[in-house]
């Protein structure tokens, strides 16, 4: 699992110990980034010594595990789902039929926005493009500096962002060069004079930072945020809502982790109750009251701030798994440098990039 | 011959206690870089594609401004501190405080820096409170103010090393020079320009090197501070292997790295000489 220290803390302290007692053994966490388990397992197999029992990875990196065939076949446990698990959260698990993953933790990206700052201009949050750029544009005349922020890092964060911002505009973020890819282009390249410059370093753990000392006014990130912002920085000013829709729909991509068994492991039966406990109702309803993660399940009953949750919940999209995610991942950090930053032409731009990805769809 | 042959047979005692290091630098160290250099030139032309590339060339370029502002700087900075701290009776109390930023991890270090440089930071907070500035700089969203953040960040931690080589190498100037310079009423500049300077060249050689290595191979300060907005060389290769599962280009990349280490070093040894030339 790739966890933060809040949140081993109180998976350690709540929820293990009660497991280990009920079916005495002892379990031993690693935290282990995502980027980093295909390697790992792979050599842990290749050398026939599998060391974990159970993983917890990103939904987005799944499919290389999948390819380089390092983790179990779980499609005779589909039935132990509990019924109360959103059955959209399934499929992301699933892979030509086969379940390789069980759900266990979703996750969506909402919006956070400054209360006071937005009242200050009688402005109210966006929930289109247009309103998200007039509201740029609006901090950014008076207060002289961009109060957007947009994640801009590269990596997971901007893919991610992307992502979104192309199927709001109904594009296929694969294609590169459909009409849905070059609106949001154009649109970004329109909005970026008027984000905030701390958009380039704007991760999904220092966001929060950004908008909490109140150096940002609007950003989205992941719900983990609330706890951080409430909790450590005490704002009472930070609202959320699910997000602004672009010019086709509202779409917002569900992230999070599943949890998954390597090939090899010695522990499968008592993996598979882990799995079984980790979805309960019981550790579910601790996820969200202490950790503000949003649950798999529907008979949860979620405090006042999981409504915007829940609103981007109904607008989730998975993103497709893909063997060439990493190519896709250069490709979109690459093409939002270029145009969004470095101003380069839409379209020129886009076609190169859509011929590179090609290239690979094809290898 | 037979002599030699003797001496050979006597001192393979010496051979066989540093089998151990030598079999631990082969494994960990010279097999691992020749692995690395034989893969660059696998899976197509990496080169080309890594000098077409503008992340690339903007990583080689970062890589290259660091180290000359970087060292230049530390060196002018080290050699002041070690010039006024050698000889007297502070020497002692400035230098144990002076090394402190040596014990601090690089990555504490880019944190701290972050508190400073960031648009919300403490600079920004001291500028714009005085007036002198309108609206917060952008120190770390890239370009030179970034590379100036990044060689500010990195003296910080690392004059320490440079100063103490240095202060070493004044420390070995024979006191009866300084001496004879006072009873000829030389002034500080000759002293420094005609004395200090030309004996302490070994000790430059030295830092420089050391220092200039090091500098090459700059990673977690860079990417802590500006994130992939600043790329260098290491992060480059970094990303290419663990964003992109593309061990082949992260190969080229940190033999061009490689390479441009051993070009530096051989240029600043043709230029100023071993080290060993001025002492013996």
């Amino acid at each position: 699992m790739s966890l933060s220290d809040s949140e081993w803390g109180v998976l350690r302290r709540e929820i293990i110990p009660p497991f280990e007692k009920a079916n005495n053994c002892k379990i031993e966490t690693m935290q282990i980034e995502a980027g980093d388990l295909p390697q790992m397992l792979e050599a842990m197999s290749s050398a026939k010594r599998m060391e974990l029992d159970l993983f917890a990875q990103d939904n987005m990196n799944l499919a290389q595990l999948v390819d380089r065939g390092l983790v179990e076949d779980l499609s005779r446990y589909k039935k132990d789902i509990p019924k109360e698990v959103q059955k959209n959260l399934i499929g992301v698990g699933i892979f030509e039929n086969i379940l390789y993953f069980m759900p266990y933790r979703p996750n969506v990206q909402i919006v956070y926005y400054n209360k006071d700052a937005f009242e200050k201009y009688n402005l109210k949050p966006p929930k289109n493009w247009d309103e998200l750029l007039a509201a740029a544009k609006i901090f950014k005349e008076k207060e002289k500096v961009g109060r957007v922020l947009l994640k801009a890092c590269g990596s997971g964060p901007t893919v991610t962002q992307l992502y979104e911002f192309i199927v709001s505009a109904g594009g296929d973020p694969f294609s590169f060069n459909d009409p849905g890819c070059i609106k949001t282009f154009e649109f970004l390249q329109k909005l970026w004079p008027y984000v905030s410059r701390d958009s380039l370093k704007a991760k999904w753990n220092t966001s929060n930072d950004y908008i909490a000392r109140e150096s940002v006014y609007l950003m989205q990130n992941w719900p983990f945020g609330i706890n951080i912002i409430n909790k450590k920085y005490k704002k009472k000013n930070i609202a959320t809502y699910s997000g602004f829709a672009g010019p086709a729909r509202e779409a917002h991509v569900i992230g999070g982790e599943v949890l998954g068994i390597p090939r090899g492991s010695k522990n499968i039966k008592l993996a598979l109750v882990f799995i079984k406990y980790l979805q309960s109702k019981e550790v579910q309803e601790k996820f969200v009251r202490e950790l503000s993660w949003p649950s798999i399940r529907t008979d949860i009953i979620v405090p006042l701030h999981f409504e915007s949750v829940k609103n981007a919940l109904k607008h989730g999209i998975f993103r497709k798994h893909v063997s060439y995610w990493a190519d896709f991942d250069r490709y979109m950090n690459e093409a939002f440098v270029r145009i969004v930053i470095k101003g380069e032409p839409v379209k020129e731009t886009l076609n190169f990039y859509a011929k590179q990805m090609d290239q690979v769809k094809k290898r | 011959m037979q002599n030699k042959w003797i001496k050979l047979k006597k001192d393979s005692w010496k051979f066989f206690f540093l089998l151990p290091l030598l079999l631990y630098l082969a494994i960990f160290t010279l097999v691992p870089v020749i692995r690395s250099i034989l893969m660059s030139f696998e899976g197509g032309n990496n080169y080309a594609w890594l000098f077409s590339h503008f992340r690339f060339r903007e990583s080689l370029v970062n890589t290259i401004l660091i180290t000359i502002f970087a060292l230049l700087f530390e060196f002018l900075f080290a050699l002041a501190i070690a010039l006024f701290i050698s000889g007297g009776g502070r020497r002692r109390i400035i230098q144990a405080l002076i090394l402190i930023p040596l014990g601090i991890p690089t990555i504490v270090v880019a944190s701290n820096m972050r508190y400073l440089f960031d648009t919300n930071g403490f600079i920004n907070t001291i500028l714009t409170r005085l007036g002198v500035v309108g609206i917060p700089i952008d120190w770390l969203g890239g370009g030179a103010l970034t590379l100036f953040s990044v060689v500010i960040s990195d003296m910080w931690k690392v004059t320490p090393l440079m100063m103490l080589i240095l202060l070493a190498g004044i420390e070995r100037i024979p006191k009866e020079l300084f001496e004879a310079a006072a009873i000829d009423g030389v002034g500080f500049w000759q002293r420094l320009r005609y004395i200090i300077l030309p004996l302490l060249k070994p000790f430059i050689t030295m830092a420089l090197i050391i220092r200039g290595i090091d500098t090459f191979r700059i990673f977690e300060l860079p990417l802590a501070l500006a994130g992939e907005s600043f790329p260098v060389l290491s992060s480059f290769a970094f990303f290419e292997y663990r964003n992109y599962n593309n061990p082949h280009t992260a190969a080229a990349a940190s033999t061009v790295l490689f390479v441009l280490i051993l070009i530096a070093i051989f240029i600043y040894l043709k230029l100023v000489g071993l080290p060993n030339e001025e002492t013996t």
